[in-house]
């Protein structure tokens, strides 16, 4: 019931129902805005690109035939406008450039507080945004989203092999930083 | 488990709850204003298929009718020929199939250049036609 649910749902948007297309900008714009922002887009240009982004889904729509899943079709459009802008604007290099070499300094709080608190989370999306900007899309896709390496590879229109290095650089750099806040708890997991 | 994979599912396990947790800042009134666009956008396509359209039906009602005053004032006789072998093949049809087919191949070799440019228009005087009585009837969402 509930896929059929879902094939009514994109059949509607295939024939650019308004509502269905208002439900797919709400269930996809966090999606698009923080693909944007890891790309590292300004934030008057990450509003432009997140529109560009769902005006081509809606064009392109009645053309997707399914069989990748919406959310990493939905990545790839937005990941792809968002390399075209940064190309635009000449500013394409920036994407490869070496991560900083700042660490994350620890929370005051105890790992065990700060595991459940926003402070972690704050210090894990600040360590996000010192990796490569490829490194860290990766590293989202990865994490948050729990795509695979071969729709993270269809997404960032890459190889696998270039995608698992990505996540394997980008997780240890990770990790470096961020020996502090999660060092404690996760020695505990070694006695 | 060795302890260090031990260790290294645990620092996955909280690196991917640490960003899952996280929710991305989006204007609220976002949605409403990309619908807005969506609207603009389809209004610009519905009223660019009314125009073309329009177009290509006034287009074909000059080209089509201009044709056929010229053909007359400056063809008359030739013009008469032709309606009259077009006449004399459809008369011949009742003849067989083979001596009609023969028949229609011979005309069409005499004049073949006039036939095609007459297809030509034919066919885009009726696909406009076709447009301007049928699918002017656009919904409009």
């Amino acid at each position: 019931m509930e896929q059929q649910d879902k094939d009514n749902w994109l059949g509607l948007l295939r024939i650019g129902d308004h509502q269905a297309f208002g439900e797919f900008i709400d269930k996809y714009k966090e999606t698009v805005f923080l693909c944007c922002r890891r790309l590292g887009l300004r934030d008057d240009e990450v509003e432009d690109v997140a529109g560009e982004t769902f005006m081509a889904a809606y064009k392109a729509l009645s053309r997707y035939d399914g069989r990748c899943e919406l959310g990493t079709w939905v990545w790839s459009i937005a990941y792809r406008k968002g390399v075209d802008h940064l190309r635009r604007n000449r500013r394409q290099r920036q994407l490869v450039v070496e991560a900083g070499q700042g660490v994350v300094e620890a929370a005051e709080a105890g790992p065990a507080t700060a595991v459940q608190g926003r402070e972690l989370e704050k210090l894990v999306w600040e360590a996000v945004g010192r990796l490569p900007r490829l490194w860290a899309l990766a590293v989202v896709l990865h994490y948050r989203e729990g795509k695979s390496l071969a729709d993270i590879a269809k997404i960032m229109d890459n190889k696998e092999n270039t995608i698992k290095t990505y996540l394997f650089r980008g997780r240890e750099r990770l990790r470096e930083m961020l020996a502090g806040p999660f060092g404690e708890d996760t020695n505990a997991c070694q006695e | 488990m060795p302890a260090k994979n031990r260790n290294e599912d645990k620092f996955d396990e909280m690196l991917g709850a640490a960003l899952r947790r996280h929710c991305e800042a989006v204007p609220v009134d976002f949605t409403e204003r990309m619908l807005e666009q969506v609207r603009e956008l389809d209004d610009r396509r519905i009223l660019a298929q009314v125009v073309l359209q329009k177009r290509l039906a006034l287009s074909a009602s000059i080209v089509f009718g201009g044709l056929a005053i010229l053909g007359a004032v400056f063809f008359p006789a030739r013009i008469l020929t032709i309606l009259k072998s077009i006449g004399a093949g459809l008369v011949g049809y009742g003849g067989g199939m083979l001596g009609k087919t023969q028949q229609a191949i011979d005309v069409f070799r005499v004049e073949w250049q006039f036939y095609t440019v007459l297809a030509v228009l034919l066919a885009f005087a009726v696909c406009c036609l076709m447009g301007l009585l049928f699918e002017d009837r656009v919904k409009v969402v």
